[in-house]
């Protein structure tokens, strides 16, 4: 109501955000210290423990280029940024100049632009496969876990097929034969996410199975349905969360390969930063005109490694609590 | 320790939980079993606490993980009411589980980290919310108040509470469905020993008020004592002795039990402390001894107890079974 | 038995022990101002709760904190400094002068190495035996713990080995170098009772004959009442009360004591007996109140309990407790009527009417 009240919102919620986040963190290192067979355990023990856990400054400086990146690639045909399929004034290759930042490629289109808009199909893969394999490996990770026994077999079985089949071969078998749209190639992408977020889930619904609260749902009288929705699911989410990031890291990389091969999303204004690099790979090109390659080549490697970087701080974030005990 | 026997049953139309000749076995790979239950009886009327009482790996854990069916029943019957639990599958046995309740040994492991309390403990009135009348808010502020944890704190989840506090909570989401059976696996043993007493006295009162039939798993003899009317003394997944409490306490026959009780920091006068040497080498549950499974370790073995499994039999003539060739002859009750 | 104050010089003496861990939630006094002194030959059980400071105190005194805990005080042992032979990182005399036993054997044990070898290990790298010769000792050793056939048992691997063997293995580690001094942080809690009987009988008779002393840490009043010589009672980091074992379970002045040996349920209790639960649940050791931090829960709180937080009376080596109303005084007793009359202590704890004498 007064002026101090109004003055101070905002370093007293940060603060009470800290203190909670705090009070969260020492919750969880109870939780660990509490083991099943009556420990009374006094303070502290660990090194870990003691060290305040932070995410730094270099994951935000990674949230800030991926949070520039996704909006670019969400608004860039309402940006002030060139059209990226027309051909310039200034000619083929050329160099980065103060009309086209990044140069112009071999037909002449402005370098920038096509950048900008390549993140749109390369984030839009990542993002579409990734969130494909969280959904139907995860899904099967989790009833796997859960159930054991055959279906757990079936499910593992078809998890190590996955993993062994050469991930190009598959790739270039389901776009060879389907048309290259963006659905298709993020379909296969996701595909084959599929394994490894599905192992994930299966690993950690197996720990979180164990725990008592499961068998104290049984007891109840709730159904296995039940039980996955509500019991295991909120707890199981928790490390895949952290790893889609890394995911989404390796589903670029993975769309950057099958733009190598002329596997990507077909067409001319399906602008990819995999397709730019092999267009500006050619050996005129690489000689001539670098700067054709090299700017989706570093856009795509900052991207990368930011995904990697961020994914990686919040997976470790993560861990210490939730998957500790 | 023996064994098998049904001497222990009591003929009575008050018999609400019956156990006779429980097997439970588990798959131990290269086509060996676990032993972990085998052939136990014994029955618990109702209004009635029967503790089970026994070290780690004599099968309590099992015996109660089994009658509430979390683990598979190899052999043998649980009848509930007359009914037999062990052949119930899919809806016919999800619809008896509200009769029977578990609190478990781990009250935080036992909580769903990612829930507010409240909905831990409302979890079986939503699960049943269709099939078992209308239920409301007070029932859950009601059960609350009863185990002692402050109905404003519903919303927040199990790490805010300390391990007393979160047995309470399960102590609450147990009864909400209002059951008959209370199954009690080692409910205080991960407890501070202030907190204990609390938890104890808690159960006392949840009892009465609610009417509960109560199966008390635990290692400690005296709280065991504490709490039971009945108790039946466990070793390697065979009974060796049942009675009541204040039977197998004041004249425990079995050698066994005379040496959990001489082997307490504390041990109880009846028994002498030297009975308690009995070797740190529990057999292997995958291949338990022949004749009485307590051979191996008992001071009291002969060349029988090898070959030839005790059944129970009555001693002292008063509610009082043993398993064993040789038991302590039961003196004449001072009272 | 009964103690007398400073016959001769004690084996190990603490002074004033302060252990502050710095945290994300602020500064935990996991140990605030703990003296006692052990004397050769003797044992003293120190027993106490979850967060009560007891196993800090014995990790502080076998240098075993993590580094960002902050320590202050004094610990002598045979008349040397025992944190400055921390600093200076002395070879020799942690695991060999004074060794510790864990509540879990697995944390001294190595799970891919037999157990002759790990014992042999130790012989070697503090006694500077040949191989052979430590293995052969090793095996004495697995013999004098009372582990049968230690022929065998030398060349089997941890996992190989039952609960109540392996704590046996690690007592036979830890008396290896022939310690004067052993640590034992609750070292039967995992076992069976049967198996617990075993091992403490076991301490107890390697304790005679080899004239060591022993801190005996534990929750569990029945163990502590049974082996120790003296008992000092933790609470909240601090020794509430200390004395010899007889006088602290038969005679004891603090309400905690009082109250904890009244809330556990005893062998000799008849069937059903109503416990005697301590109401309210142990303090957190962040910003703890300048008052005693028992008072919360304790039926004799006077406001005077609130005010500061009380100091052992006494002198080292006495019975000694921290209450300004102790039980079984007249000062308890009239703390005790004052706070039945008026039905709630000065901190706030209800209390029953003016009921039985003792409750």
């Amino acid at each position: 109501m007064n002026g101090e009240d109004q003055a101070t919102p905002k370093p007293r919620a940060s603060r009470d955000q800290r203190a909670s986040r705090q009070r969260l963190l020492w919750r969880f290192r109870i939780l660990r210290l509490v083991r099943p067979t009556r420990v009374p355990d006094d303070g502290p023990t660990g090194d870990e423990d003691t060290v305040r856990r932070r995410l730094g400054p270099a994951f935000w400086l990674a949230v800030v280029w991926l949070s520039i990146m996704a909006f670019v690639a969400v608004f860039a045909p309402l940006l002030p940024i060139a059209d990226p399929t027309k051909v310039a004034y200034s000619g083929p290759r050329e160099s980065p100049s103060f009309d086209a930042w990044f140069g112009t490629d071999a037909l002449g289109r402005d370098v920038f632009a096509r950048t900008m808009y390549g993140a749109r199909i390369s984030l839009a893969v990542g993002g579409f496969a990734i969130v494909f394999g969280m959904a139907v490996g995860g899904a099967l990770g989790i009833v796997a876990g859960y159930f054991r026994g055959r279906l757990d077999q079936a499910v593992g079985f078809l998890f190590f097929v996955l993993l062994s089949f050469p991930a190009l071969v598959l790739a270039i078998l389901i776009t060879a034969t389907l048309e290259r749209s963006l659905l298709v190639v993020s379909l296969t992408i996701g595909i084959l996410s599929v394994a490894p977020v599905g192992l994930l889930a299966r690993a950690s619904t197996l720990v979180y199975a164990e725990r008592e609260f499961v068998a104290a749902a049984r007891v109840l009288g709730a159904r296995h349905g039940r039980i996955i929705v509500r019991e295991l699911l909120p707890n199981v989410v928790i490390p895949m969360g952290a790893l889609t990031l890394l995911g989404m890291a390796i589903a670029v990389v993975a769309e950057g390969s099958l733009a190598f091969l002329g596997l990507s999303v077909a067409g001319d204004d399906a602008i990819s930063w995999g397709k730019m690099i092999v267009d500006g790979a050619g050996l005129r090109d690489l000689q001539n005109a670098t700067h054709v390659a090299m700017f989706p080549v570093v856009v795509m490697f900052v991207t990368v490694l930011s995904l990697n970087f961020a994914g990686d701080r919040i997976r470790q974030y993560f861990d210490v609590k939730e998957l500790a005990f | 320790m023996a064994g098998t026997g049904h001497a222990q049953l009591r003929d009575r139309d008050d018999v609400l939980l019956r156990v006779k000749d429980l097997v439970v076995q588990f798959p131990a790979g290269r086509k060996r079993v676990v032993h972990a239950v085998s052939a136990v009886t014994f029955d618990v009327v109702e209004g009635e606490t029967l503790g089970i009482v026994g070290e780690s790996g004599c099968g309590k854990s099992t015996v109660a993980r089994a009658i509430i069916r979390l683990v598979d029943i190899t052999g043998g019957e649980v009848l509930y009411e007359g009914r037999d639990l062990a052949g119930l599958e899919g809806e016919e046995l999800r619809r008896v589980r509200p009769r029977l309740q578990m609190i478990f040994q781990d009250p935080i492991s036992s909580l769903n980290p990612r829930r507010r309390v409240r909905d831990v403990i409302a979890e079986g009135l939503a699960v049943w919310g269709d099939d078992i009348g209308s239920w409301s808010r007070d029932r859950i502020d009601e059960l609350m108040d009863a185990v002692g944890v402050e109905a404003r704190y519903g919303a927040r989840r199990p790490h805010e509470f300390s391990g007393g506090q979160c047995q309470r909570i399960g102590i609450a989401r147990a009864l909400a469905l209002d059951p008959k059976v209370l199954i009690c696996d080692e409910p205080v043993s991960a407890l501070d020993v202030s907190i204990q007493a609390q938890i104890l006295n808690l159960l006392q009162d949840m009892k009465r008020r609610y009417g509960l039939t109560v199966l008390f798993i635990s290692h400690d003899l005296s709280v065991v004592k504490n709490v039971s009317d009945r108790i039946v003394v466990m070793y390697l997944g065979k009974v060796c002795e049942i009675g009541s409490t204040a039977e197998i306490y004041s004249h425990p026959a079995h050698p066994y039990t005379r040496a959990l009780l001489a082997s307490i920091p504390e041990p109880a006068p009846t028994v002498d402390v030297s009975e308690g040497d009995i070797g740190d080498e529990l057999p292997s549950a995958t291949d338990p001894p022949s004749g009485c499974r307590f051979h191996t370790r008992c001071p009291r073995a002969t060349g029988i107890c090898s070959e030839v499994e005790p059944v129970s039999e009555q001693v002292g003539g008063a509610d009082h079974y043993v398993a064993c060739h040789h038991p302590v002859p039961v003196e004449i009750s001072a009272r | 038995m009964a103690e007398q104050v400073a016959a001769g010089v004690p084996l190990l003496s603490v002074r004033d022990l302060h252990v502050q861990f710095p945290t994300e939630r602020g500064t935990v006094n996991a140990v605030n101002g703990v003296s006692f002194d052990l004397y050769e030959g003797k044992t003293l059980a120190i027993v106490g709760e979850s967060g009560s400071g007891k196993s800090v105190t014995a990790k502080t005194l076998m240098n075993l904190l993590p580094r960002t805990a902050r320590v202050s005080g004094e610990v002598t042992y045979d008349g040397k400094d025992v944190r400055a032979l921390a600093a200076e990182k002395v070879k020799h005399f942690f695991g060999v002068q004074m060794t510790m036993v864990f509540q879990d054997p697995m944390t001294s044990l190595n799970p891919v190495k037999k157990v002759g070898e790990q014992i042999a290990e130790t012989l070697r790298y503090h006694l500077g035996r040949s191989r052979g010769d430590a293995l052969e000792e090793a095996e004495e050793l697995l013999n004098v713990v009372g582990i049968p056939e230690p022929g065998r048992r030398v060349s089997q691997y941890p996992h190989e080995l039952s609960g109540g063997l392996r704590q046996r293995v690690v007592i036979a580690m830890a008396l290896a170098c022939q310690p004067r001094l052993l640590i034992a942080d609750e070292p039967t809690t995992a076992v069976d009772v049967t198996v617990q009987k075993h091992l403490l009988d076991l301490l107890d008779e390697l304790r005679r004959d080899r004239g060591m002393s022993m801190i005996l840490i534990t929750h569990d009043l029945g163990v502590a009442h049974g082996r120790a010589d003296d008992v000092a009672v933790m609470y909240a980091g601090r020794v509430v009360e200390t004395a010899d074992a007889r006088t602290l379970f038969f005679d004891m002045r603090h309400p905690y004591t009082e109250a904890l040996l009244r809330s556990i349920p005893r062998i000799d209790d008849p069937v059903h007996h109503r416990l005697d639960p301590i109401p309210g649940r142990p303090p957190e050791l962040v910003d703890p109140p300048d008052a005693c931090a028992f008072a919360p829960r304790c039926i004799y709180a006077q406001a005077d309990c609130l005010g500061g937080v009380p100091e052992l009376s006494g002198l080292v080596g006495l019975h000694r407790f921290a209450c300004l109303h102790p039980t079984g005084t007249e000062r308890g007793m009239a703390a005790m009527s004052a706070n039945r009359a008026a039905g709630v202590t000065a901190a706030g704890l209800p209390v029953a009417g003016s009921g039985g004498g003792s409750g």
